[in-house]
């Protein structure tokens, strides 16, 4: 073999070094192209999710707080109903009362 | 294996081996990078879920304040309303007093009496409604005050009819000093205590 020759295939065989290095850099570009796109998708699908059941937490609370708030009434006014109820047939001895304390208050 | 043969199958191995670094420098990079960037949107997730917990706790105590808030001032309505007819009730019913004279003329007297007491006075003089200056008896009346007054008072009668439901006004001869003592007044100065007696014997604990 000439010396030409070997200097021919050690450059070929340079050129497929370079070759192979350039191809392993473009995976690894791809690779971390990859990364944020799947950091996107990631992203999208968990914020997404949380957003979806934020909604139905929030959409929950609003229906349970409205039935709570209903029964919380029912109950109230039927308790205000017997105090009402209960004062009304308490009027005739307030009235008495009252001007018992007026015509009192010149003794 | 000729010598040139070698040194090119080196060069190619340590490229390989080179690339293969160069690869899964990358692949570990990337397997970090998007583990940090989960943990880190889970915690975003965490968060947004976080605060819509505590947006529906808001929304519960926030409904919960206003049905208490509207419940509360209904019944608040109710009861002025009965205190008010309450209040109304026993104004006439102290006008009705006012036309029972058994009743009436006794509180007129001590009503007089304690007037003149307040003053101090010997010689007074008493206004009295249109109504009294024509029933009453002024001479029977003025005896009982100085009876209740165990003293003996020289009461003139203002000829002036008085604006009340009853009671009188009680002044000295001069005018100068005055106590008024009608049913009105006494209904006015009293009205605070009245509230209060009447929503305890209305509503007791609750009111």
């Amino acid at each position: 073999m000439s010396g030409i020759e070997t200097v021919k295939i050690i450059v070929e065989a340079e050129k497929g070094a370079a070759k192979i290095l350039e191809d392993a850099q473009t995976k690894a570009s791809e690779i971390r192209k990859w990364l944020d796109s799947k950091i996107e998708a990631e992203r999208e699908s968990l914020l997404r999710s949380a957003k979806n059941e934020a909604s139905t937490i929030l959409e929950q609370a609003e229906s349970e707080a409205k039935v709570e708030a209903q029964e919380f009434e029912k109950n109230s006014q039927s308790a205000k109903r017997q105090v009402i109820t209960r004062a009304s047939t308490q009027k005739g001895a307030a009235v008495e009362k009252l001007v018992t304390i007026i015509m009192r208050s010149e003794q | 294996m000729s010598e040139t043969s070698k040194f090119t199958e080196d060069i190619l191995t340590v490229a390989k081996e080179k690339g293969q670094t160069i690869v899964a420098e990358a692949e570990n990079e990337t397997q970090k990078a998007l583990q940090e960037a989960k943990t880190r949107l889970s915690r975003e997730a965490e968060e947004i879920i976080l605060n819509a917990k505590a947006e529906a706790e808001g929304i519960r105590r926030r409904q919960m304040s206003e049905v208490r808030h509207k419940v509360k001032l209904q019944e608040q309505l109710e009861k002025d309303q009965i205190l008010t007819d309450v209040l109304e009730q026993t104004k006439k019913r102290i006008a009705d007093i006012s036309d029972d004279e058994s009743k009436y003329f006794p509180y007129l007297v001590s009503s007089i009496a304690n007037a003149i007491r307040e003053l101090g006075l010997e010689e007074v003089l008493v206004q009295l409604n249109a109504k009294d200056l024509k029933r009453v008896d002024k001479t029977k009346l003025e005896r009982e005050v100085g009876k209740k007054l165990d003293k003996r008072v020289k009461v003139e009668w203002s000829k002036n009819p008085l604006e009340a439901s009853g009671g009188a006004i009680v002044s000295s001869t001069d005018g100068k000093t005055r106590i008024v003592s009608t049913l009105d007044q006494k209904f006015e100065a009293l009205e605070s205590k009245l509230l209060i007696e009447a929503g305890r014997t209305l509503f007791g604990n609750n009111a």
